[in-house]
């Protein structure tokens, strides 16, 4: 399997904790013109078309949410009674309008916030507060300013311990996948909004977390480098099957990623779509039939929630 | 360039005006004096070397209460940022004890502290600590709340989200303060010395006022205002290297 013959920096620890990655392997990203595309390391190169539907596999549940409500005060809930579970390694997109609740439901799925009723669980231990198996990218960078790019990257495991050679073989690695590693020594302040958005993708991956959740983050960027984010996106957390769920109001973004697309509306989730679209995908997918009957059909989901 | 040229030829232009005031309106030295003679009269201060301890003096006092005050100013910034229930029993006392005029202390300084050096520092660094403070507390209490749940996110504990997020965060409205309290520590020194200095510049020109010596006065007054612009252009180079990364605006 391509994981075994990657350089060290992306070694797997199957002793520390059990990895989605220890099963069905997805090949790395082939998204064509991806900065990517020359920047993967060799034995991750695209592995042909068989293992294409790996992703998309019945395997064992990871997020498990379970009749998870929250809300603020005697208000009507902003999450309400949702159920909704994630295989390992799996690619789930979460799409609706502003308000719906999404960024709410993301939270509980961090453990940043804790449900009123119902509960999350993680690899089938109870989630009560965030935990480092659990990467999270904020709608808006975040990075600190004062820090390095470098720096920044390396934050989840400096603020547990001085970071070794390693971990900063590892942070420049990511930082050359997402085709900034001539930036390191930069700071957030010198970066266009995409490096911005790209540092801290990378910042999020950097401690290997199993789990990676997204909130909307690339909503403020053009459609060009949002393109390209979103394939780095997949072929970052391909290299390690990391279990994602992605929120957006982009439906073709949804559409694009995910293995599954659900539609939140009100606080309550609608309707999930399956993509069964073959994987590594491809920019010219966007342009297909299938890839715009999914759009259409998630369009009419969408109007037919709210 | 032009606009330093201009604001130096302006300077010329007013002393000029101001020589030509003098000597043609033929004002008596006393009330006030000439350029020229404020100009003689500083520069042998300098060579006689009397000018440099009463100097060294006031700068010392006006550092060691600067120091003071903006350690326990920053220090207590933190400690009722992150202690709203301090902040709420003690800002009000805070508040007040800044409220009262702290020159009107002076007085009670000397007895409790002696002449010299020490009521002078007491006194500036009871001004310098106000601005250090509050814009701790301001600074500390406005850090952008998605850094806060990153750092929430991240498992970061109290002290490291206080040194490595908020403290940064707050620099600049930190080192804002510590400009205000600069410019007040000399005011501190100065008037300090007003009230119990024996040496210093303070001092100094209250000597020179009791010997009618109004050119000394105004020399002196250059002094300090070449001192206090010392410590300033010092506080903003300062800045500028401390937040050389962080954005602006």
């Amino acid at each position: 399997m391509s994981i075994e013959r990657h350089p060290p920096p992306f070694s797997p620890h199957p002793e520390e904790r059990r990895s989605c990655a220890s099963k069905d392997v997805p090949s790395g990203s082939g998204a064509s013109g991806s900065i990517l595309r020359d920047a993967i390391p060799k034995g991750l190169a695209p592995q042909g078309e068989g293992l294409d539907h790996a992703r998309g596999r019945q395997r064992e549940t990871f997020v498990a949410i379970e009749a998870a409500r929250y809300g603020y005060g005697t208000g009507p809930a902003i999450v309400d009674d949702v159920d909704w579970t994630i295989p390992c390694g799996a690619f789930h997109g979460l799409v609706g309008r502003s308000g719906s609740g999404k960024t709410t439901l993301l939270k509980l799925a961090a453990g940043l916030l804790q449900p009123e009723a119902g509960r999350v669980r993680i690899d089938g231990a109870l989630l009560s507060g965030p935990g480092p198996r659990i990467g999270f990218v904020f709608q808006q960078p975040t990075l600190l300013d004062w820090l390095s790019v470098a720096d920044n990257v390396l934050l989840p495991i400096s603020l547990k311990r001085r970071p070794r050679s390693e971990d900063r073989d590892r942070a420049q690695t990511l930082l050359e996948l997402v085709g900034l590693g001539a930036l390191a020594h930069r700071h957030p302040g010198q970066l266009s909004g995409g490096q911005q958005s790209r540092v801290a993708v990378a910042r999020a991956l950097v401690a290997e977390p199993d789990l990676l959740l997204l909130d909307e983050p690339f909503a403020a960027l053009d459609a060009l480098t949002r393109e390209e984010l979103q394939d780095d996106l997949l072929a970052l957390c391909a290299l390690k099957a990391t279990t994602v769920l992605f929120v957006t109001h982009d439906i073709g973004e949804a559409v694009y990623l995910s293995d599954r697309v659900a539609i939140m509306a009100a606080g309550r989730l609608h309707h999930a779509l399956d993509v069964a679209l073959p994987r590594p995908r491809r920019r010219e997918m966007r342009y297909e039939q299938p890839f715009n009957a999914l759009c259409r059909e998630l369009r009419q989901a969408m109007d037919e929630a709210s | 360039m032009s606009l330093r040229l201009a604001s130096a030829l302006l300077l010329v232009v007013l002393l000029g005006a101001w020589e030509a005031y003098c000597r043609l309106g033929s004002v008596p030295a006393l009330i006030v004096p000439a350029p020229s003679s404020v100009f003689a009269t500083l520069w042998g201060e300098i060579a006689s070397g009397r000018l440099l301890p009463h100097l060294w003096v006031t700068a010392a006092e006006m550092a060691l209460g600067l120091a003071l005050g903006c350690a326990v100013g920053l220090g207590t910034g933190i400690l009722l940022a992150e202690a709203p229930v301090l902040q709420r029993m003690l800002h009000p006392y805070i508040v007040a004890s800044q409220v009262v005029p702290k020159l009107a202390l002076g007085p009670l300084f000397i007895i409790w502290f002696g002449f010299g050096m020490a009521p002078t520092v007491v006194i500036t660094a009871l001004i310098c600590f106000f601005p250090l403070m509050e814009n701790t507390l301001t600074g500390l209490s406005q850090v952008d709340p998605g850094r806060r749940e990153l750092f929430r996110m991240l498992g970061a504990g109290r002290l490291q989200t206080l040194l490595r997020l908020k403290l940064p965060s707050a620099l600049p409205v930190v080192l804002a303060g510590l400009r205000v309290a600069v410019v007040l520590s000399l005011v501190g020194a100065v008037v300090g010395e007003f009230i119990g200095g024996r040496e210093g510049l303070g001092a100094s020109i209250i000597a020179a006022q009791s010997v009618m010596d109004s050119s000394l006065m105004f020399a002196l007054f250059i002094v300090i205002t070449l001192l206090g612009m010392l410590f300033y252009q010092a506080t903003l180079m300062l800045e500028r290297l401390l937040l050389r990364h962080h954005l602006k605006g």
